[in-house]
């Protein structure tokens, strides 16, 4: 009893220091509640499409990416720009590309407020934050403020990003499509006059993988892969490519299937566990979380997703010459529209300005390069119109991740790309299709249990069958009961059911 | 301070016998050297050349010298510099600092007469077990406390911690006796006095230890960078070499779903940099090591003290 | 409560000391306390702020805590983070103070500091890059260890898909990287010893053995206590990065690698939900809770001065 009171009595000394301690801190972070005091500016921005009659406001912007020495100048000069098209300020931090997640669950989740923040399927998941109510709901705002920006987006990364009806982020204009191709080192495609244009099934690629381990000294990976390589196989993952829940990328009646009791995986995974044990692949493959095969060029295949004149990137960061050949032809997923997006948080002051401002992002040339490539003059010189040379202080102080920064399709090219890079971009969209549950997002909540259980066991089974180091004769049918145990039918159980009610919405 | 004395100098004829000295020496030698071993290998990657690293592996001699990473690092500019002033402070101001509440609230708990003792002692426990977790943390020290970006945040979050508290009131309670408290009343000593003039003096080789620990604590320290500090000009040593170790991990591991990765790729520092900042990250501390190590390592006589 | 009173007149001083280490427990740690609600809740962000985002949420019971008992794994991961624990507990115990007092004894005190300066060296490395050595060791190809075996005519051994060596790994790697942090504990409360004491059972013609048996021992027992006793309230817990750096994560080392720290990692890496992470916290601290109190009661009727409250 005693201590209970002198506990309580400790109690209220704290909350009565806590307090005075805020009291007396209060005017170092004024930023905080800078926010809720403009809130009625929102009205006023509201009511009137004018920019002279906007309050001025300060936008918060969290970006991804290392912290950059010339921020603040360029965000200067951006300023100057956005005070006199929205009378609007814009103070950007970064966070670093590992930390960017951890910071970001943080800050929503202790409600501090900010306006925009970047989000993807990768970092800051854009799914989860939506669906715990951490972003603004865009459809209204994007059709009062952002009627550009939708115009010369692609309508399928709307379509994607939508959660059941509500657009959540406006997507970077990128590649839309996703579309894995198996790259090859040039030197030993010419070396052995290989024909790798109809390469597209590893069973097409295993007589190449053969002749280069028959001639090539032990040391060449015929298929340098890392853990994370899994066959492509014609399913559109209904849970991301981890889980095994699916709906064949030719279906009609939309019926999801549990990958692991398909043919299709069966012959895969036979036919790895052969590649395997032939050595075309790392011994320790099931344990390798990256390879260094480009570095050290003693590879002959590997794979990876690609992009409009993606071998002329990979070839100038390694060093040597890179060529491709596609698995299969482009597909847009749901996800593959968050690659790179913007969201508005709801604790944004000032919503309506902040989609202003995205609408600028995405439309206007000036901001947009200026955002990525800094100050002309200072980071880069123009060659031509549309061309820039980069100067020693971009790499130096300003080296921005051009696809986290708004539409691709304004930024300038450099020299050596080509003057169709942007066409090609779009031509390469409009030539991908929409997989069967395109514009589907599934809502895990319900089995959240489940989810987290089938998460381990995919952990403990997939890397090793997929990348074929253990034989999938015995491992499979283990792998499928565990898979079982953990709920893996009730999950799919429970997809079913809202791929269905959603197929209903949609017709 | 002249309450007790080190032992003086003199043939110990309380050694071990010849022979289980080296058999000894032997055991522990082995495994010491084990314990560097990887060490020394950090060193040896840091000094080697990029290229041959990745085509080669690593070996103790570097195949290729080269002084590239270090360059790197330091072509920070005042970045590195500045970090490490910033960890130094952070790691001096916060252990003193830690070093004073750790002291004081275990000697009360180690104070038999102390009707209460019992009640702090559970009282220090309990947070070693249940935590708010990282969210109301960060409530706590940035909406309450306004610590964001402030050199507070990199050293009142750590400054107590129970562990500590419960191992210094074990050392308090097995080298103070009671016994010599009750005579420094008698004498006249108030219980402050006591405290600093007799307890604390007995006690160095316990206050060493916990201050080691604080120390290496403030020092490694980065995840109260990652919550608190995106100034520059705050990020400590550790918090900058935990960066580059971070974002090698994430780019790895999200390569595949972030599209555009070659782009960040090359942004990266190699694996010969980060060994380097490895190195730049633990030297210091390590040499600092021997500056505690006499304390616990010599010891010291009381004896002195009862008579 | 006049007992209260009477002990603050009585030892004003004592209170004043213990008064700045209370405020910072209850500020840095009571207060965020109250943060724990969110393992009970379906947590959703509210945009007037946490307290408002917590108030807001629905009470769901139990269900966060579901999924850290919904497979046989559970079983699994519970077996595993115990018997590791108390492998690590026991064998760290025996060796620190091994460790403390063999480097006590040693005749050239130099040797000796080099010797525990080295054994600290591996606490200043991330298990990010130990695993990289011990992949340099254990690797098939190009592993140290295989060159060995097969330079001796054996057969190359596939470290990573064999369970049986790894509670032997881990249960080392485990040791050797916080043994030199361990033994300076001890190394320190025998250099606070009297040395007088020794010198008694000198003349008295006590053996080394038993000086060290009848008197460091004892006199290092009160903080062999109280170490055991905190060390076991981390028993439903582990060191995230010895069991999931140091095996690569490879899948088919889980039965004999996987705990429930790393469990609960690979649970929420698509599903991240801040209340079921609170919930597994949650749940790790109250059995720790519950095995410290019976501990420290079995203790306090053995040796009351040794309990820790």
């Amino acid at each position: 009893m005693k201590t209970k009171k002198s506990l309580t009595l400790a109690l209220v000394g704290t909350m009565l220091l806590s307090g005075l301690l805020a009291g007396c801190g209060s005017n170092i972070n004024t930023n905080a509640n800078a926010p809720k005091e403009t809130n009625n500016s929102a009205a006023a921005g509201n009511s009137a499409g004018n920019t002279s009659e906007l309050k001025p406001y300060e936008l918060k912007m969290y970006l991804i990416g290392g912290p950059q020495k010339d921020l603040d100048l360029v965000l200067k000069e951006v300023n100057k720009y956005t005070q006199e098209k929205i009378n609007a300020t814009l103070n950007v931090t970064m966070f670093d590309w590992g930390d960017y997640d951890k910071k970001m669950q943080v800050i929503t989740a202790s409600g501090e407020p900010y306006d925009i923040a970047f989000t993807s399927s990768w970092t800051n998941d854009f799914r989860r934050n939506a669906a715990n109510g951490t972003f603004l709901g865009l459809n209204d705002l994007l059709d009062k403020y952002g009627k550009e920006t939708k115009e010369v987006l692609d309508p399928r990364f709307l379509e994607g990003t939508k959660i059941k009806g509500e657009i959540y982020g406006v997507p970077v204009n990128k590649e839309l499509g996703q579309q894995w191709v198996w790259r090859f080192n040039k030197k030993y495609v010419d070396k052995y006059k290989m024909d790798i244009s109809n390469i597209r099934t590893l069973d097409d690629l295993e007589p190449l993988l053969k002749t280069i381990k028959e001639n090539e000294p032990s040391d060449i990976t015929p298929l340098a892969v890392p853990k994370g390589f899994k066959p492509f196989m014609p399913f559109d993952y209904v849970l991301g490519d981890e889980l095994p829940i699916g709906v064949y990328m030719d279906s009609k009646d939309g019926k999801v299937v549990n990958i692991l009791e398909t043919p299709e995986l069966a012959t895969s995974l036979d036919t790895m566990h052969r590649l395997y044990t032939a050595g075309y692949l790392r011994p320790d493959v099931a344990t390798l979380e990256g390879i260094d095969n480009i570095k050290t060029g003693k590879w002959f295949a590997d794979r990876e997703i690609t992009q409009p004149y993606a071998e002329k990137g990979w070839s100038r960061s390694a060093g040597y010459e890179i060529v491709t050949s596609p698995m299969h032809e482009p597909y847009v997923y749901t996800q593959s529209a968050a690659g790179s997006m913007h969201a508005i948080s709801v604790t944004s002051g000032d919503p309506e300005r902040a989609m202003m401002f995205l609408n600028l992002l995405n439309t206007d040339k000036y901001l947009r390069n200026l955002l990525n490539y800094g100050i002309e003059g200072t980071h880069y010189k123009k060659i031509s119109d549309n061309v820039i040379e980069d100067l020693p202080a971009m790499q130096d102080s300003y080296a921005m991740p051009g696809f986290t920064l708004g539409n691709m399709l304004l930024t300038y090219l450099h020299a050596d790309d080509p003057a169709d890079k942007w066409d090609a971009f779009k031509k390469f969209n409009d030539s991908s299709k929409e997989a069967p549950t395109f514009g589907f997002a599934f809502d895990p909540t319900p089995v959240k249990t489940e989810v987290a259980a089938i998460n381990n066991v995919t952990k403990e089974f997939m890397p090793a069958l997929y990348t074929g180091s253990v034989d999938p004769k015995t491992y499979l049918p283990k792998a499928t009961k565990k898979f079982k145990e953990a709920g893996l039918d009730k999950v799919i159980a429970e997809v079913q059911k809202q791929l269905d009610e959603w197929n209903q919405t949609k017709k | 301070m002249e309450v007790f004395k080190r032992k003086p100098k003199e043939v110990d004829n309380n050694a071990i016998t010849p022979f289980w000295n080296v058999v000894l020496n032997i055991i522990v030698g082995i495994f010491a050297f084990t314990c560097v071993f990887p060490f020394l290998f950090v060193i040896a990657i840091s000094f080697t050349d990029e290229k041959v690293l990745a085509l080669n592996g690593f070996s103790l001699i570097p195949e290729k010298f080269s002084l590239a990473a270090y360059q790197f690092v330091f072509n920070t500019g005042d970045q590195l510099f500045r970090s490490f002033g910033v960890t130094l402070l952070v790691t001096v101001l916060g252990t003193l600092i830690s070093l004073f509440l750790i002291t004081t609230y275990a000697y009360v708990l180690s104070r038999r007469s102390f009707r209460y003792r019992n009640f702090f002692s559970f009282f220090a426990f309990f947070t070693m077990l249940f935590s708010g977790g990282m969210v109301p943390n960060y409530i706590v020290a940035t909406q309450f406390l306004h610590l964001y970006n402030t050199i507070w945040a990199l050293i009142l979050p750590i400054a107590m911690n129970a562990f500590f508290i419960l191992v210094m009131r074990t050392f308090f309670q097995t080298s103070v006796p009671d016994a010599l408290i009750e005579a420094a009343k008698i004498d006249g000593s108030g219980e402050f006095r006591t405290f600093l003039q007799i307890v604390l003096p007995i006690s160095l080789p316990g206050i060493a230890t916990i201050g080691l620990f604080c120390t290496l604590g403030y020092w490694n320290d980065w995840f109260n960078a990652l919550l608190y500090i995106d100034d520059a000009s705050l990020v400590p040593l550790q918090a900058m070499l935990m960066r580059i170790q971070n974002n090698m991990e994430f780019v790895i591991q999200n390569s595949m779903q972030m599209g555009s990765s070659f782009e960040i790729a090359a942004t990266l520092p190699t694996e010969t940099v980060r060994m380097a900042m490895v190195v730049l990250a633990t030297l210091p501390i390590a040499l600092a090591y021997p500056f505690f190590q006499k304390y616990f390592v010599k010891g010291l006589t009381v004896g002195s003290l009862k008579e | 409560m006049s007992a209260f009173f009477k002990s603050l007149n009585k030892d004003k001083v004592l209170w004043f000391m213990v008064l700045p280490g209370t405020l910072w427990f209850l500020i840095f740690c009571y207060l965020p306390m109250f943060g724990t609600i969110i393992a009970f809740k379906d947590f959703k962000i509210h945009r007037d702020g946490f307290f408002a985002s917590v108030f807001n949420s629905k009470w769901v019971g139990l269900e966060n805590f579901k999924f850290l008992f919904s497979t046989e794994d559970a079983y699994i991961i519970t077996r595993n983070t115990i018997l590791y624990n108390l492998a690590l507990i026991s064998l760290g115990l025996i060796l620190a103070v091994g460790i403390a007092i063999t480097l006590n004894e040693l005749v050239n005190k130099r040797m000796a500091k080099a010797y525990q300066t080295a054994m600290f060296m591996p606490y200043f490395l991330s298990w990010v890059i130990i695993s990289f050595f011990t992949f340099s060791f254990l690797s098939v190809d190009k592993g140290i260890l295989n060159q060995v075996i097969v330079y001796f005519g054996g057969d190359p051994v596939s470290w990573y898909g064999d369970t049986r060596f790894w509670p032997y790994i881990l249960i080392f790697m485990g040791i050797w990287k916080s043994i030199g942090y361990s033994s300076v504990v001890y190394l320190a409360a025998i250099a606070g010893i009297d040395k007088s004491y020794y010198e008694a059972a000198m003349i008295d013609g006590a053996s080394k053995w038993q000086q060290i048996k009848f008197i460091t021992l004892p006199l290092l027992k009160p903080l062999m206590v109280t170490l055991t006793i905190l060390a076991i309230g981390g028993i439903f817990r582990s060191d995230f990065g010895l069991f999931y750096q140091i095996p690569r994560d490879s899948g088919v080392l889980y039965s004999v690698t996987n705990v429930i720290d790393t469990y609960i990692y690979r649970s929420m890496s698509t599903t991240g939900n801040i209340g079921m992470s609170t919930a597994a916290g949650l749940y790790q601290s109250i059995v720790g809770f519950i095995m410290v109190l019976v501990t420290n009661s079995i203790v306090k009727k053995i040796s009351k001065e040794n309990a820790i409250f």
